[in-house]
């Protein structure tokens, strides 16, 4: 049987996660190809529905990188992200989708290891937890 | 009417060029299989694979490709957009097409460096390629805006720092507009004996300055005035000034001081620190410029009711204007500096200092003008009695690095106490000092060679406390009692005829309001914070407010001369008359269809870029002072907000392709 | 002489809200029968399934439907309107968007079954017996219709081409709806007959509204005493204005109550939930994920209050159930 390759999405944010990711990929870490990243200027921009637009669309995990508190390139558009992020988090499970799914971390420019290392820890989580079930109504 | 709507969208012309990137993209990767795949995307018309794209000969063919195949998009997969697509976006300019229809791939980064599994990564780069090009189909073209701007500059406080940036701009032909509060200029600086670290005369260095300032026709000094509003954004600036009447003909008085002599009333004398008395009619000090003289209306008698008229009938040249009133004016500015000093932590906070209690405990300003020949004594150190000190003792970090009143060093105190060593040994040679201290601050090349030098001076001793905090102030027969914990936390008592405290320096007390007024961020002690602590030192969080000397940080007389200077290059070199200002193409634009005017984007703004219509009930975003970060975009709760570049079309476009992987179709 | 244009009216899983709204249209009532024949309205008159598969096809010139479908014979009916009629009017919110019985689908799809037949508090069934599509009584077949696994709108069904939001709607947007198709006069076909901005556009409390909101905390309506003319997220109170569709006249919030969204999210949004959870988490005065956090709590049922008529169209239309979210 063929083993469950998981489809994660990334928002990562221009100025400090995207960095990161661009500097793993300068220092040759070996990254889970289940990440697709979708670049955005902040973290801030991160619409809850493109949270949920990901999980409908057959996403397992999403994930939001965003720079560390207090160095934004926007000074505050990551403390929004993370004001939504918990609150959809307390919402999720209502949706049926459990909270581990999805995941906000900071990654500064330079923290290539850091970067690496949640993509896997995500990717290895999403494999555990298994795939998202498809919706239970049949649609027109 | 009722008809269905349909999209009209002519089909897209998408390019696709595969960069092997030398060996690192090439070998990585399948591109022959990736280029076959990329054939078979919607709207893709043309798919070329380049050794190296960025090269020379790869921007020629990108750009022959362009005209050629009429393409309307296009989407490079090579390395990171942080790389190269500012080079490809000129590419394109080249090219003739508008550099914002293109979209990366970054197959570098995120695929063939990062992905071993040849196999894999191949997959990898497909899946982003193919998201690329569902995107780029959104991609609006964007075109660079820019503005009018004023070129025109306020300064709000006319010290040092607010003098330095005023003639900085006057001598770039700058028409500059100098606001201060009090009726003469100079800020405390003007009020100094002399000046560190070079003992020179402060007037002698520093009237030269107001001179010049005074007869600069670019500058208008707008002296007893205040900000009382601030609209707009950089470039733009409307400001409202509130200006006290200062009952004299400014222009015409000479300073004469024959109105000054008949005044009957006596108040105290705040440019003496309050150590003596002024009339209600007076001029600041003496040397004080404008040299003209001011009526204090809350203290003259004519306005507590009474029908004196002995100013104005002793004045020869009939400049007494009892009549003038209060005015307002607007002006337009481009930038504004904030020049608005500091204020001396308020000691009778800190009891153990024992100030406002005995008589002969100084602050650091008080004793500048004890010591000043324009001072309360003629430049005489003496006490109030009329004795002259014998002991005197300097008392450093009060109120500074404690956590009882303010963390932070104020960066002065330890130097300007070295300063006021010299004016005693000069002034009483016979007199003995004690400095108390619990770390000595002196950098810089020459503060700790006058420390070395006053260290080793039989009169002066320098005694080391065990923390800024472990003093106490006491009075005993008749002089003061010091007493302190050394090193080894042993008490000691020390006997002085006067004491000289060096107080905390904080924000200016105004400065809650100017942050409030200009919508800018304040830090510790009050000070603005800055754009930038390290690359961007002297704009503030508001774009094209700047702020210079201590009203940012304690800092050296000749610090607030360099940020005024430096503040005023800044508002040079970005403020240029008949140069428009250049905006971020990627700002958001609300669309007034949609916006119901419910004002939450304000909530998600911090730069005060969107205001509101309340004619038209809807939101408006300032392009000047829009960053794109995308924030209110994701806020609207009508999705009236569309963020340029980065759409909720273009990214749903990235989802749906995403997700839409081989591993999931298989 | 100029035919008439021909109408039907019907519901499918609705509360009757929606067919009140007709009624309430008083004369202009009279004058629609008049000018319009009335084919179909089962509420009404004594109607039947077969009158209506008796017409030819595309015969209607419009049908207005409420309620969602959850239910075959609704499904049925509904693709049987959607044959005789050249326009379907999706007529409230349930049929619009889903309503609020499409909350249902935050359950698992025969939860709704087990909870009405053996949990409630009020049912003895010792035998366990849950409704059956089709069963033997003596020597005759029963047949119910059977019941889908979740609460779908009309548009997700069939194609609609006009929908009139609201729980129900106001008269007014019935009557502007009937006399459009009368004069001639409607918008373009996939059209929402409401107002295209939010409610805070015609809200009489939006001018109230400081430059910043700060929300310490979010407090459910029993917890305070509302103060009637400020607005109601300025006093910390979760109102849907700013994500819902105007058109109401603002009806209850003249009653003293915030708006709970049922005209719906906006033209551009999908998502009435994601729209109303981002502008209320810009209103939180916390920056650390502790006191954030403690914001977030005090709304113990953010699906249940941002989704409440909408969650069947939603991005997340029909949940997607795991074994431990």
């Amino acid at each position: 049987m063929k083993s469950f390759e998981p489809v994660i999405i990334a928002f990562l944010c221009n100025w400090c996660s995207y960095e990161g990711a661009d500097s793993a990929g300068r220092s040759r870490k070996e990254l889970p190809p289940n990440v697709k990243p979708i670049r955005v200027m902040c973290s801030g921009r991160v619409d809850p529905e493109f949270v949920l637009e990901s999980f409908q669309k057959g996403a397992d995990g999403v994930l939001i990188l965003g720079c560390h508190p207090g160095s934004c390139h926007y000074r505050e558009g990551n403390i929004q992200t993370l004001r939504r992020y918990l609150l959809i988090q307390n919402m999720l499970p209502q949706l049926g989708i459990r909270r581990d799914r999805l995941m906000l971390d900071w990654v500064s420019s330079g923290e290539s290891d850091k970067f690496a290392a949640i993509l896997d820890r995500m990717t290895c989580r999403i494999k555990t937890v298994g795939p998202l079930p498809g919706p239970t109504g049949n649609l027109k | 009417m009722e008809e269905t709507r349909k999209p009209d969208r002519r089909p897209e012309r998408i390019g696709v060029f595969l960069c092997g990137c030398g060996p690192n993209i090439s070998e990585a990767v399948d591109l022959l299989k990736i280029a076959a795949f990329a054939e078979t995307l919607p709207e893709v018309v043309c798919v070329e694979s380049v050794p190296l794209l960025c090269a020379d000969a790869g921007k020629e063919i990108l750009k022959a490709r362009i005209s050629k195949d009429k393409l309307s998009r296009i989407v490079v997969a090579a390395c990171s957009p942080k790389e190269h697509e500012h080079t490809f976006r000129q590419v394109l300019r080249d090219a003739e097409m508008n550099p914002f229809l293109l979209q990366m791939a970054n197959i570098r980064e995120q695929c063939a460096w990062v992905i071993t599994d040849k196999e894999a990564a191949t997959r990898q780069a497909k899946t982003l390629i193919r998201a690329a090009a569902s995107r780029v189909r959104h991609h609006e073209p964007l075109e660079p805006k820019s503005i009018e701007s004023s070129p025109d500059v306020l300064v709000v406080g006319a010290g040092i720092a607010g003098i330095s940036a005023a003639l900085t701009l006057a001598r770039g032909d700058r028409k500059v507009y100098l606001v201060e509060i009090s009726p003469c200029i100079g800020g405390k600086a003007a009020r100094h004996e002399d000046l560190f670290p070079s003992l020179e005369c402060a007037s002698c260095v520093l009237s030269p300055k107001f001179d010049e300032l005074l007869h600069n026709s670019q500058i208008e000094l707008l002296l007893l005035s205040r900000v009382k509003e601030v609209l707009g954004y950089f470039g733009n600036f409307t400001v409202t000034i509130d200006r006290q009447a200062r009952y004299v003909d400014e222009a015409g008085c000479i300073g004469c001081a024959a109105c000054i002599d008949v005044c009957p009333v006596k108040a105290l004398n705040e440019y003496n620190e309050g150590l003596d008395r002024r009339r209600a009619i007076y001029i600041p000090y003496p040397g004080a410029l404008p040299n003209a003289a001011v009526i204090d209306p809350r203290h003259c008698l004519r306005f507590q009711g009474e029908d004196c008229t002995r100013c104005r009938d002793a004045c020869p040249m009939s400049l007494i204007r009892y009549d003038e009133t209060d005015t307002t004016r607007t002006l337009q500015v481009g930038a504004i500096l904030l020049a608005v000093g500091f204020d001396l932590f308020d000691v009778e906070n800190a009891p153990r200092y024992a100030y406002g209690r005995i008589p002969e405990v100084y602050t650091s300003l008080e004793f500048e003008r004890l010591a000043n020949a324009s001072g309360p004594t003629q430049g005489k150190l003496q006490q109030k009695t009329g004795d002259s000190p014998g002991r005197i003792a300097l008392i450093a970090c009060v109120g500074s690095r404690t956590t009882a009143h303010h963390t932070y060093c104020s960066a002065v105190c330890c130097t300007y106490l070295m300063k006021f060593i010299h004016y005693i040994l000069k002034k009483l040679p016979e007199a003995r000092i004690f400095l108390f201290h619990s770390d000595l601050c002196l950098p810089g090349r020459e503060a700790q060679q006058i420390g070395s030098k006053f260290s080793s001076d039989k009169r002066v001793a320098f005694l080391r406390m065990k923390t800024p905090e472990a003093i106490s102030i006491h009075e005993k027969e008749g002089k003061i009692a010091i007493r302190y914990m050394d090193l080894l936390e042993r008490s000691h008592d020390v006997l002085c005829d006067m004491a000289i405290l060096a107080p905390a320096m904080e924000a200016s007390k105004s400065a809650p309001d100017t942050a409030k007024q200009m919508g800018i961020l304040q830090e510790k002690g009050g000070f603005f914070s800055k754009e930038h602590p390290i690359i961007a030192p002297v704009s503030t969080t508001f774009q094209g407010i700047y702020a210079a000397g201590c009203a940012r940080e304690p800092g050296t007389i000749e610090q607030a001369v360099a940020q005024g200077e430096a503040s005023a290059g800044r508002i040079l070199s970005s403020l240029i008359p008949g140069i428009r200002l250049p905006l971020e193409a990627e700002s958001a634009h609300v669309d007034e269809d949609l916006c119901s005017g419910c004002r939450l984007c304000r909530n998600g703004c911090i730069y005060r870029a969107i205001t509101y219509d309340s004619e038209k009930g809807t939101a408006l975003v300032n392009e000047v002072l829009c960053k794109g970060c995308g924030v209110c975009a994701a806020l609207c709760p009508s999705r009236a907000i569309h963020a340029r570049h980065f759409s909720d079309e273009a990214i749903l476009s990235e989802i749906s392709s995403l997700t839409c992987t081989e591993e999931k179709e298989h | 002489m100029k035919q008439k244009p021909k109408i039907a009216f019907c519901w499918l899983s609705s509360c009757g809200g929606c067919e009140e709204s007709i009624v309430d249209l008083s004369e202009t009532l009279l004058a629609a029968a008049e000018a319009a024949e009335i084919l179909f309205w089962p509420v009404a008159l004594d109607y039947r399934y077969e009158d209506l598969e008796k017409l030819e096809d595309q015969e209607l010139d419009a049908a207005f439907i409420n309620g969602s479908v959850r239910m075959d014979d609704q499904e049925e009916l509904a693709h049987l309107f959607r044959k005789k009629s050249k326009r379907i009017f999706a007529h409230g919110t349930c049929a619009h968007l889903g309503g609020v019985v499409g909350l249902a689908n935050l359950f698992p799809g025969k939860e709704g079954l087990n909870e009405a037949y053996l949990r409630a508090p009020t049912v003895s069934n010792p035998d366990s017996i849950l409704p059956k599509t089709r069963c033997e009584e003596g020597g005759e077949t029963l047949a119910l219709p059977g019941f889908h696994p979740a609460v779908k709108a009309l548009h997700q069904v069939i194609d609609v081409e006009y929908s009139i939001p609201g729980c129900p709607p106001t008269p007014e947007l019935v009557e502007e709806a009937i006399l459009g198709l009368l004069e001639k006069r409607l918008p373009s076909r996939g059209s929402v007959l409401a107002e295209k901005k939010a409610l805070c556009h015609t809200c009489p409390l939006n001018r109230t509204k400081p430059e910043r909101i700060q929300a310490q905390r979010f407090y459910r309506i029993y917890e305070k005493i509302w103060d009637p003319n400020r607005c109601f997220l300025d006093q910390g109170l979760i109102c849907l204005g700013p994500s819902t569709r105007g058109g109401c006249k603002a009806r209850c919030i003249q009653a003293n109550f915030p708006c709970r969204g049922c005209f719906g999210p906006l033209e551009k949004v999908r998502d009435q939930g994601a729209a109303t959870l981002s502008f209320l988490a810009s209103l939180m005065h916390a920056a650390t994920p502790e006191e954030i956090e403690m914001i977030a709590d005090s709304i113990p049922d953010p699906a249940g209050l941002f989704y409440r008529y909408s969650l069947p169209s939603s991005r997340i239309h029909q949940s997607r159930f795991e074994e431990n979210p």
